[in-house]
């Protein structure tokens, strides 16, 4: 299959809203959240005005992934509770869930470890907002979605590639679509008025070192990526560890101890969300 | 520590977390070791599984488990930091199956 510039698509990407494939709680979401003077009431009445979208949100909520298990129990409390920005990302999660599930499971338990990693290690560094960060554990790979989306038997070559050259899938896909998941991502992330410090993490959660407003959580989501990828929990494009990036492990400052504590609450969490999370 | 559907639960075992109801009550604390009559209460309620002290059963043996990850850190074990993120994990998978 002939390889492509994905840049040139970048617009088509950026209206993804738009692709008449698209699941429809992903439609729907992605044109509430997209729009960019959204209220929280009017989400929180979007939400409502849905009970299976509501009762997914408690769900999510009340999981290990955002830290207050089992103690909220109406959508306008969570909302109040996690703020704007998480909970699109929040709906955003639970809207590519759908699409993980149809075009590749096993990234939805990457991206639940990754998001459970990185809360418990920005509960760690003491980091003002840990719900911000599960969100950006959540939603790193965003790009690998949407390329699987819109441009499925290519991101399969992409995956043949990782797998038969034994490459990572971050690279396969730049030989593919001249560009990776990463600047997919963040295309749309920005696209949608993402919060400035997660369009960075998803956009350098493979370069943490280009990271410049929030070199620490791009830090921790990086490191998260690696540490889901090394205990081997779920599929995210190729069976590869990739190398940490040096500085950003050591701006993180864990000790083994600390490293042990975190892969414990991923797979305490996960052995949770194993059965239906949503 | 496994979580063991309503179904399968045997006097003896003990909930490692408590089990929570509809309003956010605790309906059995974390520690209580089951017995017959607790079982048949959990399986009349809404409960669908809880989590009981223990190990979690693995889906595939250490041996098998440890290849794997010889595996994904092949490439990368050289490079800096990865030997210490490898033997931390490492000790993690294997405590699994303690």
């Amino acid at each position: 299959m002939e390889p492509i510039d994905i840049r040139t698509q970048r617009v088509k990407i950026e209206n993804i809203g738009a692709l008449p494939t698209l699941p429809g709680t992903f439609k729907k979401i992605s044109q509430v959240i997209g729009k960019p003077d959204v209220t929280l009431s009017e989400i929180s009445r979007f939400v409502a005005g849905d009970p299976a979208l509501a009762t997914k949100v408690l769900k999510m909520v009340n999981s290990a992934v955002y830290g207050f298990p089992g103690r909220i129990s109406s959508v306008s409390h969570a909302i109040m509770l996690l703020g704007l920005n998480v909970v699109k990302g929040l709906l955003l999660g639970i809207s590519v869930f759908e699409i993980m599930q149809q075009v590749m499971s096993g990234l939805w338990n990457h991206s639940l470890g990754c998001a459970v990693a990185a809360r418990a290690i920005a509960a760690k560094k003491g980091i003002k907002d840990p719900e911000e960060i599960s969100v950006a554990g959540l939603l790193h790979d965003l790009g690998k979605v949407i390329l699987l989306l819109d441009f499925q038997p290519l991101y399969e070559e992409a995956m043949r590639r990782a797998a038969a050259e034994r490459i990572s899938i971050y690279e396969a896909e730049q030989g593919v679509f001249q560009e990776s998941h990463a600047a997919v991502g963040m295309w749309l992330a920005e696209k949608w008025h993402f919060p400035p410090n997660l369009v960075e993490v998803i956009a350098y959660h493979h370069r943490p070192g280009q990271a410049k407003r929030a070199p620490m959580e791009t830090a921790i989501v990086h490191f998260s990526d690696i540490l889901a990828r090394a205990r081997g929990f779920g599929f995210a494009g190729d069976a590869l560890v990739p190398a940490v990036h040096p500085a950003a492990f050591e701006l993180l400052a864990l000790t083994e101890a600390d490293i042990r504590e975190v892969l414990e609450k991923m797979e305490s969490s996960l052995d949770e969300s194993s059965g239906p999370i949503l | 520590m496994p979580k063991i559907g309503k179904d399968a639960l045997e006097p003896g075992m003990k909930l490692a977390k408590p089990v929570i109801g509809q309003n956010e009550m605790v309906l059995m604390a974390e520690g209580t070791e089951l017995t017959e009559r607790l079982i048949q209460r959990l399986q009349d309620m809404d409960v669908e599984a809880v989590f009981v002290e223990g190990p979690s059963e693995q889906a595939v043996p250490l041996d098998e488990a440890l290849a794997a990850l010889e595996k994904r850190f092949k490439a990368v074990q050289d490079k800096q930091h990865m030997g210490l993120i490898k033997r931390v994990v490492r000790k993690h998978i294997e405590g699994l199956y303690q």
